[in-house]
């Protein structure tokens, strides 16, 4: 056993002290810090610092209608009436205004206003600000709290065809964390698995494998690279969800939407459960593979085919959105290498019974487990075959003669 | 008592019969050659003793009984391409190895520093394996041998890759392995390198065994079919040799079973343009003895054929 704990060591440590580990890694938090600044500046600069003017030629427009905050909490721009077109220019050349909107006299027939400014056209949030200010003094005469949703627009509530599952409009994490889980799983498994054949197979060109047989059995030796892949597979994702996270703490000092965001610990929890035997089934798959070929290459060619198996589900991304409860997306969801993905998918839309959680994540362990076992063998029985790729019949033969 | 007890292994790959009926033993203390060409069966037998291959047929028994795991942590095994992990640094792939068996870190750490300094790679700790040189690559995997400090060394062409200096280095270790009592097994082609360690050896051939027993016997048993000549004139095709060959002015020459080397000076002597200035009954080498066996076995094959 502690041999299996040295090797889990070696193999996090060898994997994740690679370039290539930490490029893999890395660059999902960087796109997550760049979009967040990006979004940031983008919220900040919406708005802009000075008032906006307006000349008003149909008398209805006053200063003193207040504007309710805006979506972001934060106070709306000030707005300025200016006696007509010649002092507008001159402020906004004065550069006491950022722009300035004219509004003619027929505004209420035709819906038509100008908007005039330099060099810079106010952000969107500005001119948001200035729909709403035309829309209070359009409603002046209604309850502050019908201008007040007239201002803010409906609250949408998304509900699946089956009506099994709801998301409310400022809660869109909800529907993009099923997507976002999704993806990562590929791209971690994908990842992990190159790691572990390459692992594998450069230890049979090297003839490492010589030596580490010769040091411990191989059940130890499998289920240590097992256990070190999975390490690893861990740390991304915890370096992925950490930045998500603080990503979402930061980002919510800056826009109100995300301080709306709840996130869904429960699709987390049910990741949490599923990610690492859907990892141990990876790894003892690849194990089959580098045991059987005799170079990397080989190698690859087959787990492209394996990696499949993974990713069938995305075929049938329309299916899980139109008819989430189908007897085809429940045998997805049973099925150990798809289970993963087809769940979190149906997680944007629907609930996924209690009982087909329970099903597959069991068969998903007990999957992991005897892939694992049966990779141990594979691996063994490749070694007895050494510089020779095995063919599925001979394999299939040798499993059921050899002994353990 | 023995260390390793090899009996009638044989190993198939397909229709390549790899080793046949292979037996030998190997005792406590000793320098064990497993001697034969490129292609013998060496590392074959080597893998089935450490139980990387297992034999179609045989029986193979290590500290008297079966290989068990505790067993491993008492064996030191240099497969003959170098088996470190190419990409990592020397330092911590070795202390990585002796962990495996059985050593505590602290403890291999300590050992290691000495045996760097011993090997002259001190200065490429921190260097990644693949930048080292093929000699300092078979080094290092000697290192990664001997760390751990095993009963039994099974070393296949522990002198690949090294220049002479470190050839004559790693035959001083083995001797002193010798002295201290760990038994070794050592498998080369190239017979020279190794006989003069040898305490016994098995010579191997087309996958079977074709000499057996101590080096010293085998040598006085041998004695009488060698001769060393030196002169002027043709010492080919002579009647009774097998094989002669022309080195620096000298002529060695490999005789038949049951030549008599007087018969031969006889022969030497009937020739024209001859001139002998040396006659000497040569003390053959373990190379000369494997042509003589193997060319032995090849006329008697041949005669039954």
């Amino acid at each position: 056993m502690h041999s299996l704990w040295l090797i889990a060591k070696h193999e996090y440590l060898k994997i994740v002290q690679k370039k290539s580990f930490l490029v893999g890694t890395l660059w999902m938090p960087a796109m997550i810090i760049i979009v967040m600044v990006v979004s940031i500046l983008a919220t900040l600069g919406q708005r802009g610092s000075l008032p906006l003017g307006y000349v008003d030629y149909t008398g209805l427009l006053r200063d003193t209608v207040t504007l309710p905050s805006g979506e972001d909490g934060r106070a709306p721009v000030a707005i300025q009436a200016l006696p007509d077109e010649d002092a507008a220019r001159a402020a906004l050349e004065a550069g006491e205004i950022q722009a300035y909107y004219v509004v003619p006299a027929d505004y209420v027939q035709s819906g038509n206003v100008q908007l005039v400014y330099l060099n810079r056209r106010p952000g969107e949030v500005a001119q948001d600000d200035f729909r709403s200010f035309l829309c209070a003094n359009l409603l002046v005469e209604h309850p502050a709290d019908i201008q007040q949703r007239m201002v803010e627009g409906a609250s949408i509530t998304f509900r699946s065809s089956d009506g099994s599952q709801e998301i409310e409009s400022g809660n869109v994490l909800d529907f993009m964390v099923p997507y976002i889980t999704t993806f990562f799983f590929i791209f971690a498994v994908m990842n992990s698995g190159s790691y572990m054949l390459q692992a594998i197979t450069d230890e049979k060109e090297n003839r490492t494998i010589e030596v580490l047989a010769t040091s411990v059995r191989p059940g130890e030796l499998i289920g240590g690279k097992a256990v070190g892949l999975m390490s690893v597979g861990l740390t991304q994702l915890g370096i992925w969800l950490l930045t998500g996270v603080l990503a979402l703490f930061v980002a919510s000092f800056f826009m109100t939407e995300v301080q709306e965001v709840r996130i869904p610990w429960a699709l987390l929890g049910v990741v949490a459960l599923f990610f690492l035997p859907a990892y141990a089934l990876t790894a003892g798959m690849m194990t089959a593979v580098g045991g059987m070929v005799s170079d990397l290459r080989q190698g690859q060619q087959i787990t492209g085919i394996l990696n499949m198996f993974f990713v069938l589900p995305l075929f049938f991304i329309t299916l899980i959105m139109a008819k989430p409860n189908s007897p085809l997306i429940v045998a997805l969801t049973l099925f150990p290498t798809t289970a993963f993905v087809t769940i979190t998918m149906r997680w944007a839309v629907t609930t996924v019974p209690l009982w087909q959680l329970g099903l597959s994540w069991v068969l998903l362990v007990a999957s992991a487990t005897a892939s694992v076992r049966v990779a141990t063998r594979i691996f063994r029985l490749g070694m007895l075959h050494y510089g020779q790729s095995l063919r599925v019949k001979t394999l299939i033969t040798l499993l059921r003669t050899e002994r353990p | 008592m023995t260390t390793v007890q090899v009996s009638h292994v044989s190993k198939s790959f397909g229709n390549v019969k790899a080793v046949q009926d292979v037996s030998f033993e190997v005792y406590p203390g000793e320098v064990f050659g497993l001697l034969g060409p490129n292609g013998a069966g060496k590392t074959t037998t080597i893998r089935m003793i450490l139980d990387i291959f297992r034999p179609d047929g045989g029986e193979v028994t290590i500290f008297d009984g079966k290989l068990t795991e505790e067993k491993k942590n008492r064996i030191g095994y240099m497969p003959e391409e170098r088996g470190l992990y190419k990409d990592l640094k020397l330092e911590p792939t070795l202390i990585f190895l002796a962990t495996l068996k059985g050593l505590d870190e602290a403890t291999a750490r300590a050992r290691l520093g000495s045996w760097l300094e011993r090997f002259d790679l001190q200065d490429y700790r921190q260097q990644k394996v693949q930048n080292l040189s093929k000699g300092m690559q078979q080094k290092a995997q000697l290192i990664a041998t001997l760390l751990h400090d095993p009963d039994l060394l099974v070393v296949d062409e522990p002198f690949a890759g090294l220049d002479p200096l470190n050839t004559r280095l790693v035959k001083d270790i083995i001797e002193e392995l010798r002295q201290q009592g760990k038994t070794v097994i050592m498998s080369a082609h190239q017979m020279h390198q190794v006989e003069a360690l040898c305490n016994r050896i098995v010579l191997i051939d087309h996958g079977r065994n074709v000499l057996y027993g101590e080096v010293d016997k085998i040598k006085r048993d041998f004695a009488g079919n060698a001769l060393t000549i030196e002169g002027q004139g043709d010492f080919t095709n002579l009647p009774g040799v097998l094989e002669a060959r022309h080195h620096n002015g000298t002529w060695s020459l490999t005789l038949g079973t049951g030549v008599d080397s007087q018969d031969v000076l006889r022969a030497i002597m009937r020739r024209d343009g001859v001139k002998l200035e040396r006659f000497e009954i040569a003390e053959p080498s373990l190379e000369d003895i494997f042509v003589t066996v193997v060319q032995r076995a090849e006329q008697e094959e041949a005669t039954y054929a």
